[in-house]
């Protein structure tokens, strides 16, 4: 097998005494949605947090173990090498798209910001890449979303956007922290499938954090089952439904089956 | 902007706001024509008798020395704004910088500190800790403002720092971070851009209270040490007033009044302008 994009090895994250996230290790292949579920409070976020080096408050020097992306160890690296890999390397969506967007910025600046910064594009160039960028994740009419600022769009369109901004730089890795849980059923789908679509397109690793089995079974290729900051479970998605090996997936797999019958 | 002009277009929709604005702007332009020395000039000028009455080469009658108070009255419009317009503008600026600072760094050592300067300067009586500096600095003519942009930047820097507290726990600073800018970037350009709303109306109630606390100033003898103010008119009227002659009281109170009005049916107007809970979407 080809190697790892992101290699997590035994990745704990201490509040206090407590392990929020414990011994936690998984492989992340390019082009691949691996998907990362669990209940709220399970340690899903924190696991996504302490990946990017934004673990907050209290947690922030508690991590340990290693994390790989490609070569690099990022747990021995400095704040400012770790900023030099966040948008470019690896890149962040959250869950609430009402929120996520700067409301003093029309929507066309914020994207653009992304290929100035870190590509060092000149303002037109930015412009076109934004515009092109905005085609790939199912905008048909770039040009008027990039007039208009983040309280004109609805939630769908704006958390397209912010995968477009997420995914500006061809970032190795994505995670995308439950990124479509705000939105309704049938916008859900559509960001969902035009992210994961993008992903494969351009070779981005997608760790895909969500409470939704639903989402699991259509879009990830792999799925880890997390509980209580330890890891369950990790098989491909098929071999989960068909054979869950824990009894709290199997658990979990009929509680998702009673909602929907 | 976008927003901008969302802003004046509820601004123009509201009429004691437009009222207001009128007023401001017709003040305005006065000072302006005093600064430019087309108005007001000989407000030191003794042309007429002592404690002339009101008639048409005095309108509102001269004064002990035989000058014409609207002369001074006028002058004293460049005062008040020169006064309001650097206090509110430095106040602001602070109050925005430190505050910014410390919600930013919201619960360290550095948000404690300037809490703590922030407590100490408000528990001091405000007229108290103005007459005080002032009083130390007599002479100097920047005393008045000194005191007053002492003390006006903590109400700013209070409201600044709560809102940098919750904006910097939203997702577009999170986000901001989760693609690599720098916090001093992020700071200057997605935190503070978003805390404009809440400068503009500060800056403006700092503009009124400096004119205030001017008038009050100069009237007990701490405020402007040479030129004229409204303050300074309304001192020496304290003594005419008795005798019967209205003149400086009138001009003064009454240019102060209608200046203060539109100032404040202005914030007023601005304030639900800039409320983005207003904003019909």
């Amino acid at each position: 097998m080809k190697n790892p994009v992101l290699s997590v090895r035994d990745l704990s994250v201490f509040i206090g005494d407590q392990a929020v996230v414990d011994r936690v290790s998984f492989d992340l292949y390019a082009g691949e949605v691996l998907a990362l579920v669990g209940e709220s409070g399970c340690g899903k976020t924190k696991t996504a947090e302490a990946i990017m080096g934004l673990l907050a408050g209290d947690a922030k020097n508690r991590r340990t173990g290693s994390i790989r992306l490609g070569e690099q160890e990022l747990m021995s690296m400095s704040e400012a090498e770790m900023r030099r890999i966040r948008g470019r390397e690896i890149s962040m969506v959250f869950q609430e798209p009402m929120t996520a967007l700067d409301p003093v910025f029309s929507n066309g600046e914020q994207l653009a910001q992304q290929f100035r910064r870190h590509r060092g594009q000149s303002r037109r160039q930015a412009r076109d890449s934004a515009a092109e960028m905005l085609t790939h994740v199912g905008i048909q009419d770039p040009e008027r979303i990039m007039r208009s600022y983040p309280h004109q769009l609805s939630g769908g369109l704006r958390q397209r956007l912010i995968v477009a901004m997420a995914m500006a730089c061809r970032p190795q890795v994505l995670i995308a922290d439950e990124p479509t849980t705000a939105l309704d059923v049938t916008t859900q789908a559509q960001v969902l499938g035009q992210m994961t679509k993008l992903g494969r397109e351009i070779g981005t690793a997608i760790l895909l954090i969500t409470h939704d089995l639903g989402v699991v079974a259509q879009y990830g290729d792999r799925a880890l089952i997390m509980r209580r900051g330890k890891l369950l479970e990790n098989q491909p998605v098929k071999d989960l439904f068909a054979k869950p090996e824990n009894p709290y997936t199997g658990s979990l797999i009929a509680a998702a089956r009673e909602l929907s019958t | 902007m976008m927003a901008m002009a969302r802003t004046l277009s509820r601004l123009r929709q509201d009429r004691s706001g437009l009222a207001g604005l009128s007023i401001v702007a017709l003040f305005f332009l006065v000072s302006i024509a005093v600064w430019a020395g087309w108005l007001g000039q000989d407000w030191s000028a003794a042309d007429g008798a002592r404690w002339e009455g009101p008639g048409p080469a005095h309108w509102f009658g001269t004064n002990v020395l035989g000058q014409d108070i609207f002369e001074r009255a006028v002058y004293s419009v460049r005062t008040a704004f020169e006064i309001g317009l650097v206090v509110a503008l430095l106040s602001t600026v602070l109050g925005a910088a430190l505050g910014a600072v410390a919600g930013w760094r919201g619960n360290t050592w550095i948000d404690g500190a300037i809490t703590w300067l922030k407590g100490v300067l408000d528990a001091i009586p405000f007229y108290l800790f103005v007459a005080a500096v002032a009083f130390a600095l007599r002479g100097a003519p920047w005393a008045m403002h000194l005191a007053m942009v002492a003390t006006f930047w903590t109400t700013t820097a209070r409201l600044v720092r709560a809102e940098v507290l919750k904006i910097r726990s939203l997702d577009y600073v999170r986000s901001a971070r989760a693609i690599g800018l720098p916090g001093a970037v992020i700071l200057a350009r997605h935190v503070l851009p978003n805390t404009t709303h809440i400068l503009l109306v500060q800056g403006t109630i700092a503009f009124v209270a400096a004119i205030k606390t001017e008038v009050v100033l100069s009237f007990l003898g701490l405020g402007v040490q040479d030129g004229v103010s409204w303050g300074l008119m309304l001192a020496e009227s304290t003594q005419e007033v008795l005798a019967g002659h209205f003149g400086n009281f009138i001009a003064a109170s009454g240019m102060l009044f209608l200046l203060l009005l539109g100032l404040n049916l202005l914030a007023d107007a601005m304030q639900d302008a800039l409320d983005p809970k207003q904003a019909a979407l």
